[in-house]
């Protein structure tokens, strides 16, 4: 799709986006997390909180330079897999949705605490226990199942509404609770090992801001916007939790926090009593006063739990579909609905399983935990993708936002290591775990540590991931890991500085291979080098908007064709002589691709083959063909293949015109001469009009003369060549003629500068589509692109 | 004229409809489906997602008028409102008319799902052509 529809699609604006952040991180965190936070850190577990915001804001930047880069549905899931592989998108596509509906069922239990015991007090039946909590949280849990599978329609409004008077809550209940003057106690009743093991427990109401990331293909102006609304996602919240820390704990006491399922709430109404007194004019009792804060609260709180939950179980839904399309998971399951337009089957799945953490009962705190640690390992590996993608640059990765150069290795480095040691001691208590008593077999068998609950589930979700890829994705996913490239970006061999001579040759087609593989060979081995070789480089394209026929036997045939091809040409280098590399590029855009690979190979030459026909409207030679030859910086040749057995052989003619690549033609048709030995000719052939130019040189001397100057500009004046000059009117025509008495034709770029409408020019390109023999087009370096393309490199790397 | 497809089923559907009164068509049939944008709230399902989905919708319209010589044209359209959306690109295509066919569907489904084919009648400032659901010959 074009560009133009693309902004078309693009409806959110930098208010927007930081609310879909908001309204997912205002969730059941900061309403459910207070009463646990206080009991195993005390007042310390406002450190926790910022911790935790600290961890999410050095993700939020490598985020938000992946998303600029790779602005596709899928959030982190995408990114992982795209560079790292599918061992690693197995791992974080489960992770992330087993993160996302154990966070669904934690936020609905908070639905549930807060809305029966909130109402309790007034309404009587509704009694406050554990089943009842459970019931009204499978209730609203299945409700927004339903809302989502039905597709039943929510604005922007509706939800800038919510998130904006949510805020508004919390920032009064922040405000007042300040003015009633909250009185610390003990700061940091448990040490420091608590407030560090408090971050896993409260990382949960940071995982929001993701929704901003799956969101990226729907930004308006994303380079900016995309990355503010992040951080400030992050920021605005973090602020937030600790200051509901700091009132919550200095008002109540912990014994009081931990008892409630509704800390929010109570602290509200024990604040508010205190003021009382204060409003003027009316008199307002305390009770009444404390029991209006704590309603408000707790509409809230159900508020931002539903909210949450909602986001979350269609983020779900876009980590299946981005699993889908990445072959990891069965299509079937993101299947739009015909009436809803909705993903139907991937929103029921995530119901259902939400809906069984709910009932199995697993408690509020461990869900919690367990989605937390799920998403710091999707934030330890998004910070791997990010020095991977940057090392191995990838064509079609161009993030718009990059993390600043003064911060770079410093963000992902110091968040992948945050990230992995708040699971550490999340997972791991230096306590010996028991894990067979002397009872059973005699002897005690026991591990020095003690890894807790939620490291067990944790690790059981990741080797479910890991045994997903060897049963399922691995015969299907097609591995298209950076990883490589990111560890030798440059290949070793040009570290040595001999200047290897390569080739690029892009193959597509088994039956012209062979002979484009020869020429190629020809032109590298007449290069005094041994190291000479070939780089054979077959693209599977995967257009931006996969069409309908894309089903996996058309892809699995695809791969295996291109194996094919590759291997055949891993033969005929071997039957040749000659060095070669082979290079299967899954990519959205050929053209692009073969660039990328001359420039990271560093190569001298690529050898491209033409049907012979020009393609039709926005192409002039087709539409790999074009950005190639306009656009590599190396020598660049076209070959038209003729009908005889040997292309490349027999009688070979260079054009000798005045162009200023006609030396280059010519050198390549030496090279073919040379390879071939006894069996081939050269002839250098020049066209001149009848009357042109000096009078005292006949247009045969002037002919010869050219002749000669260019094989010395060539430096094949060594070289036994014939001399022929044809004096005609109308030159096109009389070369067009010519070129019938010979095997193979080598003409040079008329054209200079990548501006003209032809690639080659439009002489060389009329013999290439007139002329019945094999045709060869070459052009030397295109100084001028090279040069910008180096600078905007440079740039980017720098930046 | 501009047809608005809404799924797959009423991609086939429509085209039915379309076919049998082909010999009415004159001009360019441009095929037209609206995703449905939430406009700041989450959306249902990811634009690629339902992007992939309308191009299927479009290689069904696409197969079935093949048959026929009627100028095809598709486009995908963006927008909050989906009969809005319609309307004003029938405007902006200078389209003469629009024509679709309506799917049905119970009071309840419509109350949730909303109905399109009414807001597109009662809506729009072009005429509307509502064309019958033809019975299927063959099963699919």
């Amino acid at each position: 799709m074009s560009a133009g529809d693309q902004e078309l699609a693009r409806d959110l604006g930098f208010l927007e986006a930081y609310t879909i952040g908001l309204g997912t991180m205002i969730g059941a965190g900061i309403f459910v997390l207070p009463s646990i936070a206080a009991n195993q850190a005390g007042p310390a577990s406002m450190v926790s909180f910022f911790f935790g915001g600290m961890v999410s804001l050095l993700a939020a930047l490598s985020l938000s330079e992946l998303a600029t880069g790779m602005p596709k549905a899928g959030g982190s899931y995408y990114y992982v897999n795209r560079a790292l592989g599918p061992f690693f998108g197995s791992i974080v596509g489960w992770g992330m949705w087993a993160g996302l509906t154990f966070a669904s069922a934690f936020y609905m239990i908070g639905f549930g605490q807060y809305f029966l015991s909130g109402l309790g007090p007034y309404i009587p039946f509704l009694a406050e226990s554990e089943l009842g909590i459970t019931v009204a949280a499978l209730v609203m849990a299945a409700m927004l199942t339903g809302v989502n599978y039905y597709g039943v329609k929510e604005t922007g409004s509706l939800q800038n509404v919510i998130v904006l008077s949510l805020v508004g809550l919390i920032l009064a209940f922040l405000a007042l609770g300040a003015l009633s003057g909250p009185t610390i106690g003990e700061f940091n009743p448990s040490g420091w090992p608590a407030v560090a093991a408090t971050i896993g427990t409260v990382y949960v109401s940071f995982i929001g801001f993701e929704v901003i990331a799956t969101s990226a293909e729907e930004i308006k102006n994303p380079s900016r916007n995309l990355p503010l609304a992040m951080i400030a996602a992050v920021v605005t919240p973090t602020l937030m939790y600790v200051g509901v820390m700091w009132v919550s704990t200095g008002t109540l006491s912990i014994g009081a926090l931990d008892a409630s399922n509704i800390p929010v709430a109570d602290v509200a109404a024990e604040f508010l009593r205190g003021f009382a007194s204060a409003i003027p004019f009316v008199s307002v009792s305390p009770g009444a006063l404390g029991a209006a804060g704590s309603i408000a609260m707790i509409v809230g709180a159900v508020l931002a739990t539903i909210s949450s939950a909602n986001a979350s179980i269609l983020s779900a839904a876009r980590v299946n579909f981005a699993m889908g399309r990445d072959k990891i998971l069965v299509e079937w399951l993101n299947e739009v609905h015909d009436r809803f337009r909705t993903p139907y089957r991937s929103i029921t799945a995530t119901g259902v399983i939400t809906l069984v953490l709910i009932a199995v009962g697993a408690g509020i705190g461990t869900l919690a935990e367990v989605a937390s640690f799920m998403y710091l390992v999707t934030y330890a590996l998004v910070h791997v993708a990010v020095v991977v993608l940057r090392r191995a640059e990838p064509a079609d990765y161009e993030p718009t936002f990059q993390i600043p150069s003064v911060l770079y290795p410093f963000v992902p480095i110091l968040g992948a290591l945050a990230c992995l040691a708040v699971l550490f001691q999340m997972v791991v208590a230096f306590e010996p775990m028991v894990l067979l008593g002397e009872g059973v077999v005699g002897v005690e068998i026991a591990l020095p540590f003690t890894i807790s609950i939620v490291g067990i589930i944790g690790i059981g979700i990741i080797a479910a991931g890991v045994a997903w890829y060897y049963t399922y994705a691995r015969d299907r996913a097609p591995s298209q890991s950076l990883v490589g490239d990111a560890i030798a970006p440059e290949p070793a061999a040009a570290a040595d500085g001999t200047g290897q001579y390569r080739v690029v040759v892009p193959v597509a087609n088994p039956e012209t291979e062979r002979d484009l593989l020869r020429m190629a060979a020809a032109s590298a081995h007449a290069h005094e080098d041994d190291d000479a070789e070939l780089i054979a480089v077959n693209v599977i394209e995967v257009p931006q908007q996969t069409s309908l026929s894309q089903d996996v036997a058309f892809e699995e045939e695809r791969v295996q064709r291109q194996q094919e091809l590759l291997s055949a040409a891993r033969d005929i280098a071997a039957e040749l002589d000659i060095g070669l590399r082979t290079r299967a590029i899954v990519g959205r855009d050929t053209g692009s691709v073969i660039l990328d690979v001359i420039e990271a190979e560093d190569a001298d030459h690529v050898f491209l083959g033409w049907k012979g026909s020009r393609s039709t409207r926005e192409h002039v030679l087709g539409s790999t063909i074009d950005p190639v030859v306009g656009r590599a910086s190396c020598d660049a040749t076209l070959v038209k293949l003729g009908p005889e057995e040997t292309p490349g052989e027999g009688d070979i003619m260079v054009l000798a015109g005045e162009g200023p690549h006609a030396p280059v033609a010519a050198r390549r048709a030496a090279e073919f001469v040379t390879t071939a030995g006894e069996d081939a000719t050269l002839t250098l052939l020049n066209v001149q009009q009848p009357e042109d130019g000096d009078e005292d040189q006949s247009p045969q001397e002037r002919g010869e003369a050219l002749i000669d100057d260019l094989a010395e500009r060539a430096g094949i004046e060594y070289m036994q060549y014939d001399q022929r000059v044809v004096v005609a009117e109308d030159v096109e025509s009389a070369i067009l003629e010519a070129a019938d008495d010979y095997d193979t034709i080598c003409v040079g770029a008329t054209r200079s500068g990548p501006v003209t409408q032809a690639v080659f020019g439009s002489v060389p390109e009329a013999v290439g589509e007139a002329v019945d023999r094999t045709v060869v087009m070459a052009r030397g370096p295109e100084e001028s692109t090279m040069s910008i393309r180096e600078a905007i490199a440079h740039r980017l790397s720098v930046s | 004229m501009i047809v608005p497809i809404a799924s797959k089923s009423d991609a086939r559907a429509t085209t039915r409809a379309l076919a049998s009164h082909v010999d009415s068509v004159a001009g360019t049939v441009v095929a037209v489906h609206v995703i449905e944008k939430a406009g700041g709230a989450p959306d249902k399902a990811s634009i690629e997602q339902r992007e992939r989905d309308t191009e299927e919708m479009f290689d069904i319209v696409r197969t079935q008028l093949e048959a026929y010589d009627v100028d095809l044209e598709t486009e995908i359209l963006y927008g909050t409102d989906v009969a809005e959306t319609i309307v004003e690109a029938a405007h902006e295509m200078d389209a003469s008319s629009i024509v679709f066919t309506p799917r049905g569907g119970s009071r309840w489904v419509r109350l949730l799902a909303g109905d399109v084919a009414l807001s597109l009648i009662s809506g729009s400032d072009l005429p509307v052509v509502v064309l019958p659901d033809e019975p299927e010959e063959d099963d699919e």
